[in-house]
């Protein structure tokens, strides 16, 4: 059967000319430059702008006039549009509409590609391409325009969405003309993102990977413009610049994604526009102040199909709570007067696009804010404001001509013009034929009820027969088909009248009240028909949902919005800990029945029957306070990879790009007492990256949980995991593979910081007018790091087990003029204990980790204990979420292997950690001034059946006990809650995605890749 | 009369320093431990402990304040005041000398190939001069469960003590069981439900059916070494241990194993096992519960439920012990004290934590009859701690006996310990 689809698209581009002057023309010349008017319309002139009774007047793609009296010149077709509306078209600046398919990365198994694969004068990474230049690249694909502009887009702005600068993007309409006429402009934005997309080279092999290659990436185009003498050509660097002063779009999708990319572009004055992924609410302080407008998608995740008890315990309490919440997102980006576009990328199914929209405004996005952010923002982001985005005089005539307001229910977009040229979506000159009719058939009556759209109407005949007295009801289907007046119907009643096929032909008339005609019936015998609509014609129910009126309110976001998530941060207190056993870690050792008065987040008293006025008194009776857990050695609570693999050297990377605030660890660790964690960066490579360090301040942004004023620390590595020994076969390339080759690796770095360090000094020292001539030398990030820790700047905390390397490393500090601060894991640090404490190691080790390499072989857990007695400041680390909250157990082993005195063991895991980070005269002790950072525990905090009351950071409480099992029962409430609204919402016919199970994602010193 | 020699550990551990930890000889002469605090593993303890033993056997398990006691029959004494005797922890479910170092290849013999391996018997592999094992069983665990990984059906597991010259000496229950990995219905590192679950489940089906069918006569037209290795499993000489986390892999594996008409099935795991008490219960089905000491599976569970899960069982009344499988196992194995230990800090009673590691563990494997706690008749399989055995800070054992052997209680390490502490004295 061959299928007519009308009611689709009709282009009318032949008729309409064309405008390209510079082409060649086969036949004669086709101009057209007649004027088109559209009359009587509600005109939205701009997005706050509704004029009624209006009229659009164009010509030559261009609009005229618009206003309420429009002189009508006399060659004009007109168009009367009473009873519709005229919007602007909308604008969508995430797209990557006709230009090529980047082939998707396979999924490689093979040795390690250090180089980039694209040849030629390019940069050296291959994920920074800015050289891709879109309009170049760009070719109408009209089938892809016809998607969007059925949802009534007319201009999008495109580009490549592939890398980490991806290059310069064009502005085009979704004419379907050629692409010279329908490219307003090249050029328009530049684009990045964290992601390498296609590239294939290992580097950036994460996401801090990515952070340090862009910054390094400009401070090079830096360098590359501000020196005349520079011999490199780079197509890619010279794109960098020759587009730096372009609108920067950043695709940072997560939320923290956006507060990282807009700290790189702080630090290089950029400000970008950043294209987020809708779960901006959760985070939308940080989000505003970052002062970047945002490009905004209203992809909401589905419903999860939670028929199955057991199956609905497998979705995540933040999964929950985000799917309530997204819809909220617009609004509360609105509220909070961020500029806002919204783009329909992310959708799988663009027809989504208005449903979600409507569902947006229902739930707090005014109506206005909606059409703002899909026509003058866009515009406006990239300066193309006069030229798009409103009706004015001189823009494009890109708009769309609509049923009702945008945005009702029931609108329908009946035509898109783009470029003065018609695009038909749904015609409003077809005939609606919907209602009731008396259908008559040679004699023969039947109720016919006609539904569906006015495109595509379905029509439906009721039978009743009476057999033995039982009435049976049977619905008919009836085939309509509607060609502008001309009306055909099939059907079979199967009745006594007639057991097969009826086909009628005629035409609709008296505004399709009667339509009649001539049929045939199957057996060839011709019949007349009529149709005649009955008086009841709107026998469908207006079919509006009721108005949810709660719906405005905006259920509760927590901090972070995951379960035991805080409705609001916890906030220093004055409180007095009364009568308990206090373990000072000072010269004063434990002291019993004694009062901890703690106030403005310091520790201000220690002493017997202290009084403080409005302070919180709790009952320390028959427990004990410490100074909380400290983490030498921690890989929770970080985003995008934990290592950069990637090279031997890449201390440009750092972990304080990363830090992930959402990390339910975070919660967990606090109520095993612990306060503050290094997050080191994995053990893969000799040198690594930059630590941080951080308060466990569960429910901050990443930059509040940072510790300031601190030392910078990096992670050096040695041994199996950077020798690669335990990665497969293909990983025999990268230098070092050997423990002598990565003794090669330190010497080689450090003696390059410091001939990059002397040609810095060369220069500066050069007189003003010498150095205006001379190259500047190349900023370098990794040899900026290392610079800092010859200069003792940055500190080192080096992964390290046997005796040899440690050894080693020892001697390269000693030959290039640094100390090794800490060694990390450092299992066999009692061979050479004596060795550390004359360099001036500390050693943050394992209670009693071995075996599982072959370099463990001889770790011992008595490692701590000498080291101890050595006069090393000793430590005990997790490197796992999991034994990270239970640190105080480890530091009992202390006791039980070796002999430590409790006191000296419980400080393996505060004071001496802290002091390994250079932290004592703040954390680490209980010492009048310094952080309230204390945990109160039921019983000896080195026994077994100790348990965690409560846990102080800076004198707010953030884990109590009692109130994390109220958390508990409020969270399971709360999902509940959620689950009945998914119920429900299923029942009304919500699409559904299957659950999927909540994953681990743990990081240790070897985990490579996410 | 005889010459009473009343010892100090030091004396008794005479053999002690040797360069390798030897086993000790068959037990030739009586002991009796007086005075210390005995924990029996059944619940019980005796503050003032009389506890005998010859020939391997405990002869007297008595309150020595309400017995009178015959010294004479004793060929040794040991005073152990303010001390803790208790009985051998067992660790089921282990790998403990079929892998000796994780990351080396060639010291894994704990996963064949293939996914259906019942025949495969992990005590010809076990390494009873495992570096590992001398520093687990310094820590009071004496027995344990070698078990196969791996595969859908991994093996058999055969349950051995801590000290022998070879496997075929260290056997203590041979082929106790068989192992089996049950079909995952989430891909737990993707999240994505498990395609292949109905194929998998077939498989599964398929091959039991088939060795209940074979199991049904001894004359075989062909012998088929899988099948037959799963004859235990339908006649009751062995278990049937379904590794299983989550709760509709638990209930699945339960149906399965009543369809299948498989006499005595364990769940080894068994995370979301409190939450279906009623029905482990009715089909006594006891759980081998997986290592306390792990993070929450879920984002919204109670932060501490891996250390509370053993006071839910305890409370449904579940038959249940505790087991340490996961990452870096073998070393970890001497940790097991301390899983019983945080389960009392998290509301269990300190002596009911005790069985999980002793005598549950005992009844679950079915070496109850002569192990697992300290009762008359059963094995001198015991060790004296100075302090509380489940609490790390006071865990020091002293003085271990398996079998009335008085083993060596030295390792690797702590000769390392002496070695290098005795360079610094210098």
């Amino acid at each position: 059967m061959k299928k007519i689809i009308f009611s689709l698209l009709v282009t009318l581009y032949s008729l309409l000319g064309n405008s390209q002057e510079t082409f060649m023309v086969n036949g004669p010349h086709n101009k057209n430059h007649n004027y088109y008017a559209f009359t009587n319309a509600t005109i939205y002139v701009d997005y706050a702008t509704k004029m009624e009774k209006g009229t659009l007047l164009i010509k030559d793609g261009k609009v005229i006039s618009v206003g309420k009296k429009v002189q009508l010149p006399a060659d004009v077709v007109t168009y009367d549009l009473k009873g519709k509306y005229i919007y602007p078209s909308l604008i969508d600046l995430y797209s990557n509409y006709g230009l090529p398919e980047v082939a998707k990365k396979k999924e490689r198994r093979g040795p390690p590609q250090l180089e980039s694969n694209k040849k030629g004068a390019f940069n050296w990474n291959e994920a920074i391409h800015p050289e891709i230049d879109a309009g170049s690249l760009f070719v109408v694909d009209d089938k892809k325009a016809e998607e969007l502009r059925k949802l009534g887009f007319g201009v999008v702005l495109t580009h490549q969405t592939d890398g980490i600068m991806r290059g310069s993007s064009a502005l085009v309409t979704l004419a379907n003309e050629k692409e010279n006429e329908v490219m307003i402009a090249d050029k328009v934005a530049n684009h990045l993102s964290f992601n390498k997309g296609s590239s294939t080279q290992d580097y950036p092999g994460s996401l801090m990977g990515a952070i340090a290659l862009i910054s390094q990436t400009y401070y090079d185009i830096d360098w590359l413009v501000n020196n005349n003498q520079v011999d490199e050509h780079n197509i890619s660097l010279n794109a960098l610049v020759e587009n730096w002063d372009l609108p920067q779009i950043f695709e940072a999708n997560d939320k923290l994604n956006i507060l990282r990319a807009d700290k790189v572009g702080d630090e290089f004055e950029k400000q970008y526009i950043f294209k987020g992924e809708g779960d901006e609410y959760q985070r939308i302080n940080e989000i505003k102040a970052t002062e970047g407008q945002l490009i905004l998608p209203v992809n909401f995740p589905d419903v999860y199909d939670v028929v199955d008890v057991y199956d609905a315990l497998n979705i995540s309490y933040s999964d929950l709570k985000h799917w309530e919440l997204a819809p909220y997102n617009l609004g509360i980006v609105a509220k909070n007067n961020i500029p806002f576009a919204i783009t329909a990328a992310d959708l799988k199914d663009k027809k989504v696009f208005f449903k979600n929209l409507k569902q947006a405004i229902k739930s707090g996005l005014l109506e206005e804010e909606a059409l703002k952010a899909l026509t003058y923002s866009p515009a406006q982001f990239i300066n193309q404001y006069d030229k798009i985005g409103s009706l004015e005089k001189g823009k494009l005539a890109n708009f769309i001509i609509t049923s009702y307001d945008l945005f009702h229910e029931k609108n329908i977009i009946h035509e898109n013009w783009i470029q003065g040229k018609q695009y038909i979506i749904n015609d409003y000159n077809v005939i609606d034929v919907r209602g009731k009719y008396s259908l008559n058939v040679k004699g023969k009556v039947y109720d016919l009820l006609v539904k569906g759209t006015a495109t595509e109407p379905k029509g439906n005949i009721q039978i009743i027969s009476n057999k033995e007295g039982k009435s049976d009801t049977i619905n008919i289907k009836v085939m309509i088909k509607v060609e502008g007046n001309n009306i055909a119907l099939n059907f079979n009643p199967n009745d006594d009248f007639q057991k097969s096929t009826i086909r009628l032909s005629g035409s609709i008339n008296h505004n399709a009240v009667i339509w009649d005609g001539n049929g045939q019936l199957a057996t060839g015998e011709w019949v007349k028909w009529a149709a005649i609509k009955g008086k009841n014609n709107s026998s469908e129910k207006e079919e509006t949902s009721p108005e949810e009126l709660d719906s405005l309110i905006v259920p509760k976001i927590q901090y972070p919005n995951l379960a035991y998530g805080y409705d609001s941060l916890p906030q220093p207190e004055t409180m007095l800990i009364k009568n308990t056993t206090v373990w000072t870690n000072e010269a004063e050792g434990v002291l019993k029945n004694t009062d901890v008065l703690i106030q403005d987040g310091k520790i201000t008293a220690i002493g017997n029957d202290l009084i403080a006025e409005g302070a919180k008194i709790i009952d320390g009776k028959g427990k004990h306070l410490s100074a909380g857990i400290i983490d030498e050695h921690s890989h929770i609570a970080i985003n995008g990879g934990v290592n950069e693999c990637t090279q031997a050297v890449t201390a440009e990377v750092s972990i304080g790009d990363v830090i992930n605030s959402d990390d339910i660890n975070i919660y967990r660790q606090l109520a095993g007492g612990v306060v503050a964690s290094q997050l080191l960066h994995g053990s893969c490579n000799p040198v690594g990256g930059q630590s941080a360090l951080i308060k466990l301040k569960w429910g901050s942004a990443p930059e509040e949980m940072k510790i300031k004023d601190t030392d910078g620390f990096i992670k050096f590595a040695l041994g199996e995991n950077v020798k690669q020994s335990n990665w497969g076969e293909f990983n025999t390339i990268r230098f070092p593979q050997t423990r002598m080759g990565v003794e090669q690796v330190y010497y080689d770095a450090f003696i390059r910081a410091k001939e990059y360090e002397k040609k810095w000094d060369e220069y500066v020292a050069l007189p003003e007018k010498e150095r205006v001539n001379a190259n500047a030398p190349r900023i370098d990030l990794e040899l900026e790091i290392l610079m800092e820790i010859l200069n003792k700047k940055r500190f080192i905390s080096c992964h390290s087990y046997q005796q040899s390397e440690i050894n080693m490393l020892m001697h390269i500090g000693d030959s290039m003029g640094f100390t090794v601060n800490t060694f990390t894991h450092i299992l066999e640090g009692y061979k050479v204990a004596d060795k550390m404490k004359k360099h001036g190691a500390g050693g943050s080790t394992f209670s009693d980790w071995w075996a599982y390499k072959f370099e463990v072989n001889d770790a011992i857990p008595y490692n701590g204990a000498i080291m101890h007695q050595q006069g090393i400041v000793t430590a005990f680390n997790s490197d796992d979420a999991e034994m990270g909250r239970r640190l105080n157990q480890e530091a009992a082993k202390a006791v039980k292997y070796g002999g430590v005195s409790e006191e000296e063991a419980l400080k393996f895991v505060t004071l001496n950690p802290a002091k390994l980070l250079h932290l004592e005269d703040k954390m680490g002790s209980i010492k009048v001034g310094k952080d309230a950072c204390v945990v109160l525990w039921t019983d000896n905090p080195l026994s077994i059946y100790a348990t965690v009351e409560k846990t102080i950071i800076d004198g707010a409480v953030y884990f109590d006990r009692v109130k994390d099992e109220q958390r508990q029962k409020e969270n399971a409430k709360e999902k509940a809650r959620i689950i009945e609204k998914m119920i429900n919402a299923k029942k009304e016919g919500s699409k559904t995605q299957p659950v999927e199970a909540q994953k681990q994602q743990l990081y240790h010193c070897d985990t490579v890749g996410e | 009369m005889k010459n009473k020699i009343i010892l100090s550990f030091l004396l008794l551990s005479s053999g002690a320093y040797a360069q390798v930890e030897t086993p000790a000889k068959e037990q030739t002469k009586s002991v009796l431990i007086l005075n210390g605090t005995a924990h029996l593993g059944n619940g019980a303890v005796i503050k003032n402990a009389a506890i005998a033993f010859d020939k391997g056997k405990l002869t007297l398990v008595e309150d020595a304040s309400k017995i009178k006691i015959d010294f004479s029959v004793y060929d040794t004494i040991i005073r152990v005041e303010g001390k803790h005797i208790y009985p051998g922890f067992i660790a089921p479910n282990s790998t403990l000398g079929l892998v000796e170092i994780d990351a080396v290849r060639a010291t894994r013999d704990n996963d064949e190939t293939g996914g259906f391996n019942p025949n495969v018997r992990s005590i010809i592999a076990y390494n009873a001069e495992s570096k590992i094992t001398t520093t687990v069983r310094s820590n009071g665990v004496l027995l344990g469960q070698i078990t196969p990984r791996g595969g859908r059906v991994s093996g058999t597991s055969s349950i051995v003590q801590f000290d022998a010259w070879n496997w075929e000496d260290a056997i203590y229950k041979e082929d106790d069981g068989v192992h089996i990995n049950w079909v995952d219905m989430f891909d737990r590192r993707t999240g994505k439900a498990n395609e292949n679950y109905t194929q998998q489940m077939n498989e599964l089906i398929t091959f039991f059916n088939a060795a209940r069918a074979y199991s049904k006569t001894t004359h075989q037209q062909e012998k088929n070494l899988r099948f037959e290795a799963m004859r235990g499993v339908f006649d009751g000489n062995k278990t049937l241990y379904v590794h299983a986390d989550f709760i509709k892999e638990i209930t699945a594996a339960i149906h399965f194993a009543r369809k299948q008409e498989v006499k005595k099935m364990v769940i080894v795991g068994g995370y979301d096992a409190w939450m279906i008490p009623e029905m482990l219960k009715e089909n006594k089905v006891a759980v081998i519960l997986k290592r306390v000491h792990s993070l929450p599976e879920r984002q919204e569970e109670d932060v501490y439920l891996p250390y509370k899960l053993p006071h839910l069982l305890f409370d449904a009344g579940v038959l249940f012990c505790l087991e340490n499988a996961g990452d870096m196992e073998t070393m970890g194995t001497r940790n097991l004290p301390f899983y019983a230990g945080t389960a009392a800090a998290y509301g269990l009673d300190k002596e009911e934590a005790l069985k999980l590691i002793t005598l549950n563990t005992a009844i679950i494997l079915g070496i109850d009859n002569s192990t697992g706690s300290l009762e008359k008749g059963k094995d001198a399989t015991l060790f004296i701690s100075t302090g509380d055995a489940l609490d790390m800070k006071t865990n020091n054992v002293e003085t271990a006996f398996i079998q009335g052997r008085l083993i060596d209680v030295d390792n690797h390490q702590k000769k390392l310990y002496r070695k290098y502490s005795k360079k610094y004295e210098n």
